[in-house]
This record gives structure tokens, sequence and C-alpha cells, in this order.
């Protein structure tokens, strides 16, 4: 089977994020993934774009962050690269308490910091690189065979 | 993402409908925030036309619920599409925001 990719570019300003997320879906869905699935698919990709916003280009418009998407034999592979400044990549070996709630203590409760813990729960396989000023944190999902079409007559508008 | 207010039993209820993101969570932050200073700290937030919720929107609903509960106010949830409740529970937040199926059981409970 020869890998399909999509490529989608966006400018590193927060609204832009909402479009990528749709056309995530949309693309899930015409794949014929159950809508949960798409929906935590989404999910996935909405956090890293915004962390590459956010984080890489704190904020800062007139970047580019490129979202890569390759649909490799079962497995979905997203790649999603800035060249802002590079995350701290300890942060995905840390099992921290990301996740875990004090029902009881409301002001333990973190505002921040879900993005990554909710990543590392959905997909199967999440790496980050730096090389050359390129930063690129790859996720990785298994797919369901049975439920997928094939993508070969579907177009997806690219910007 | 929109907020549309209204009133049940005395209680405040805000529809939301759109994408609760990192891109609107500042919006609702700030109507909650509004509504604080007017002493008005028992909400209730109708979710039933939320498709999208991010971790930033996640946070959001915590930091209003924080700065209500300072205030001796509750944030009650209402009509979460079933996507968005995995989020909820996935997180663990299903443990600190009490969920109903819609908003006027919710605005009774307080």
């Amino acid at each position: 089977m020869r890998p399909k990719v999509i490529k989608i570019v966006i400018d590193s300003k927060l609204e832009e994020v909402p479009s990528v997320g749709r056309k995530v879906r949309e693309i899930c869905l015409s794949m014929r993934l159950p809508s949960f699935e798409a929906f935590q698919i989404e999910l996935c990709v909405v956090e890293a774009v915004t962390n590459s916003i956010k984080h890489a280009y704190r904020l800062e418009a007139g970047h580019q962050v490129e979202i890569t998407l390759s649909i490799v034999s079962d497995k979905f592979v997203f790649d999603i690269c800035d060249t802002g400044i590079p995350m701290d990549s300890k942060l995905l070996e840390e099992k921290g308490p990301a996740l875990s709630v004090d029902a009881d203590n409301l002001e333990s409760i973190s505002e921040k910091g879900r993005g990554l813990a909710i990543i590392k729960k959905i997909m199967d396989n999440v790496v980050y690189t730096s090389k050359q000023g390129k930063n690129c944190f790859s996720m990785r999902k298994k797919l369901d065979l049975k439920s997928v079409v094939d993508t070969g007559n579907l177009k997806f508008e690219i910007r | 993402m929109e907020i549309l207010e209204e009133k049940i039993n005395g209680v405040e209820v805000l529809n939301l409908t759109g994408r609760l993101d990192a891109f609107s969570a500042k919006d609702f932050k700030e109507k909650v925030g509004s509504l604080a200073k007017e002493k008005r700290v028992n909400l209730v937030i109708d979710m039933g036309a939320i498709d999208f919720i991010d971790s930033s929107g996640l946070g959001s609903l915590v930091a209003s619920l924080r700065s209500v509960n300072k205030l001796g106010g509750d944030i009650k949830i209402a009509s979460l599409q079933d996507t968005v409740r995995s989020i909820f529970e996935i997180t663990r937040l299903h443990r600190i925001f009490e969920i109903f199926d819609d908003s006027f059981t919710a605005a009774k409970s307080f």
C-alpha cells in the first residue's frame, strides 16, 4: 500500500487551529473511522499544533506550522513541525500527575499541563525531534482496517 | 464560540455553542469573571452545542470553578455530547464537576 500524504501549512495564530482540527476530523470521518475516534485524533492534532503556537512561537504570528498526515499501511502518522523554540523533550517522558485529580482539593488541580498527557493517552506512539532548527512532534495511531476505506479517490483542500 | 445567557430558577445558565479551545477559552473565562464581579457565582454551563473541547478549554473550566468557589459559588455542567464527555473522563475532571443531562436538572440542584 503506497503511503498517502496530506500536508497543511498554517500561520502561527490560534485562530487558525480550528480549521486544521475540522480538516483532520473530516479526513478521519471520510475514512469511516468512528466519530469517537475521529474526535480523539482531532484533539491530539489540535493539542500539538496549539503547543507549537503557544510554546515554540510564544503566540507570535508570522511563522509556519506544518501538519503532515501520512497514512502508512494500517497507521496514521501525524508530524507537526515548527522552527521555533524547541520543547524540552524530557516533558514527553514525564509521568507526572497531569491526569490525576484530588477531588477534595480544588486548589491542587492545575489549569494547565494536560495537553501532552492527553496525547500520550490517546496515541500509540509519540516522538519529538529537534534538528537543524526544525522541531517535529510525531504521533502514530493504529487504525482499525476493517472500518477504513481507501482514500485514493478522495480530494482534500490543502493550503 | 458563542455564549448565550439565560436564567433558570434564578440560576445563571451559559449556553455555549461551537468549540471551547485555546482560541475561545479566554472569552469564556472573561464571561465568568464578569458574572463573578456581579456576585453571580452559581452557574450552569450548558455544553450541548459544544462539539469540541481541548485541554485549554478544560483549563478554562477549572479556572472558572476555582474563581467562583472562592466566592462561595459553584459551576455545574450540563448536556455534554458523548465525545466531549469522554475527555472529561480521560482527564478525570468528571470527578470535580457535577455533570447533568440537561440544564434544568442542573439548575434545580443548587
